[in-house]
């Protein structure tokens, strides 16, 4: 199939106008129109290489991924980053960050360090009501989940290994994105952190032209208890709130605070 | 028949108690459509903000519970019930059927403590007296679960409750075990680094508890290393099923061999497979031809030509 491609992306985030073509990596997504509806297609590209006397041929074999009959032709497409902790499938709504090397607070201090986090992507179309539905969701990231806490009252987590630093650090925003996280130690000792859980009910991830971040806080209670929440940006036309999965509704019995009571 | 006949047939009922019935009906259905309803609209309101055996439960309490509320609050007094005349009444009812129901009863009661208890809830898989499935509900007096090929299967509470439980994913892990052997050429630490590194590219072979890989045993015809995983318990059988063949082509194309069984044969060096006469080691197993130190069941055509007793 000849595909002709709109745009060869580095930042893939943003709203499209069907038809359109997308390239990113090895990965490309084509949404077509046909008839009233829309075609949602995402398929992996790989190159196989022959030899034939001498002669090296570039061949292209195509791996579908995704494909998805949308009943309607009028929809926009957004693609933007979300929660962390979708693929392979929905097992948790924590995320369990470890540091490489330990942390060290004061007690009564305050700090702000800098974490990375995965990213994972959806592809959402936007239906009558102006509310985005998500149809699809990818990920170039590393994919992993630990247990974290006890076999029995602990909790299965996304895991993710960051290096941990003091100022905001360059990612590849289609892999990583980084977490400001600022620690307020509560108690009355020195405390080691090795790892943070953060809860994908409060998440609110902000997205720009060459940044992907969240903002958090890890407040630290006692040696065996913290709690990890998050809070908000000031938006711009170029930095932007993504659309969330995981949204906390008043009846809801979901907690948007990460609760660590099976250490730090 | 005169047109006053007729209307006398059509005319109301004036019987009170034909009424009372009639009333009494009528407000069994409003109760059953109103339970109905308001189950039918709590189930859709909090279907995705709280978990389905909660929610199971809160349904069919509510539904209970309007039933029994309407019974007692409209029911009774249209029927001139005095209710406190029920509490002897079911006193006496309830001796009486504790004698006539024992089995209803125990499992009722059962039942209540299976609820109380929550050793088991709805979708967990488990194995309750030898029968193995996927539980589908929890009644009051029965326990339903779905074998995994599935079979509807219904168990009194008195015997889920009397009997050994054991539930397949109330743990959030769950560990499965493999044991490969390799060839005594290969080198073992390769083979452990290739089958973890394959392990670390599993989503759902957990980080924490970590995977383990060792030789666990010098066999007879391989070395043999046992595979350790931990799996969320809900991902367990998926990974379990899948790993073991990827873990034996992971071997193989880093030409590490999974062995056949094999036993050597060992010559001195000065002898030649030629010189043993069959009916030599037939006749009194005592050649000095013959030293052969044990007895072949493999491929005995490389092992002959082979010298020396260092092994494959």
């Amino acid at each position: 199939m000849a595909l002709r491609i709109d745009r060869i992306l580095i930042n893939m985030f943003d709203i499209y106008h069907p038809p359109f073509n997308l390239e990113i990596e090895d990965t490309f997504i084509t949404v077509e129109i046909q008839d009233d509806n829309l075609i949602y297609r995402r398929f992996f590209r790989e190159e196989e290489k022959q030899e034939d006397n001498l002669i090296v041929n570039s061949l292209f074999k195509e791996k579908e991924l995704a494909e998805i009959l949308v009943l309607n032709n009028e929809s926009d497409i957004l693609i933007n980053p979300i929660e962390p902790v979708n693929i392979p499938k929905t097992l948790t709504s924590f995320l369990l960050i470890e540091f490489t090397c330990p942390v060290m607070i004061g007690p009564g201090d305050r700090k702000k360090i800098y974490l990375t986090f995965p990213v994972e992507i959806g592809v959402f179309v936007k239906n009558k009501e102006d509310e985005y539905e998500i149809i699809d969701m990818f990920t170039f990231s590393r994919v992993k989940f630990t247990l974290y806490g006890s076999h029995t009252q602990g909790l299965i987590c996304k895991h993710w290994e960051s290096d941990v630093f003091t100022k905001a650090p360059e990612t590849d925003i289609l892999r990583e994105g980084y977490i400001e996280l600022d620690i307020i130690n509560d108690s009355s000792t020195t405390m080691e952190i090795k790892q943070t859980v953060f809860n994908a009910y409060g998440m609110k991830i902000y997205y720009g032209d060459d940044r992907l971040t969240m903002k958090a806080s890890l407040r630290i209670i006692n040696k065996l208890l913290a709690e990890t929440d998050f809070s908000t940006y000031p938006t711009t036309s170029r930095f932007k709130r993504s659309m969330e999965l995981y949204t906390s509704r008043k009846l809801t019995l979901s907690r948007t605070k990460g609760i660590m009571e099976f250490g730090l | 028949m005169n047109v006053a006949d007729i209307t006398e047939h059509l005319s109301p009922p004036s019987d009170p108690i034909v009424m009372q019935l009639i009333l009494v009906i009528f407000i069994l259905f409003l109760t059953v459509v109103l339970g109905k309803g308001i189950t039918l609209y709590t189930q859709r309101y909090l279907k995705d903000k709280i978990d389905q055996e909660t929610l199971n439960l809160l349904l069919k309490a509510i539904y209970y519970g309007i039933i029994i509320f309407s019974i007692t609050g409209f029911i009774f007094p249209i029927l001139d019930i005095d209710t406190s005349g029920l509490l002897v009444a079911g006193g006496v009812l309830g001796i009486i059927l504790g004698f006539a129901s024992q089995s209803i009863v125990g499992n009722l009661i059962a039942g209540i403590f299976l609820m109380l208890e929550r050793p088991i809830k709805i979708g967990d898989a488990v194995n309750i007296n030898d029968n193995f499935g996927m539980v589908e509900d929890v009644n009051i007096l029965s326990t339903i679960i779905r074998t995994f090929d599935g079979v509807y299967m219904r168990i009194p509470n008195q015997t889920v409750f009397t009997t050994n439980i054991t539930n397949f994913v109330v743990n959030k892990g769950r560990r499965f075990e493999y044991s490969i052997g390799i060839r005594y050429s290969d080198d073992a630490d390769k083979a452990a680094r290739v089958i973890k590194e394959l392990i670390d590219e599993q989503p759902f072979a957990l980080v924490n508890p970590s995977p383990s890989v060792f030789v666990d045993t010098l066999g007879d015809s391989s070395v043999n290393l046992i595979v350790r995983v931990w799996a969320p318990a809900t991902e367990w059988f998926d990974l379990r099923t899948k790993l073991l063949w990827l873990i034996k082509a992971r071997l193989e194309a880093n030409d590490i061999q999974i062995p056949f069984p094999q036993r050597r044969l060992w010559f001195p060096s000065d002898v030649k497979i030629n010189d043993i006469k069959l009916s030599d080691v037939l006749n009194d197993g005592k050649s000095t031809n013959s030293p052969i130190d044990s007895e072949q069941t493999g491929n005995a055509t490389e092992d002959i030509t082979d010298k020396g007793n260092d092994r494959l």
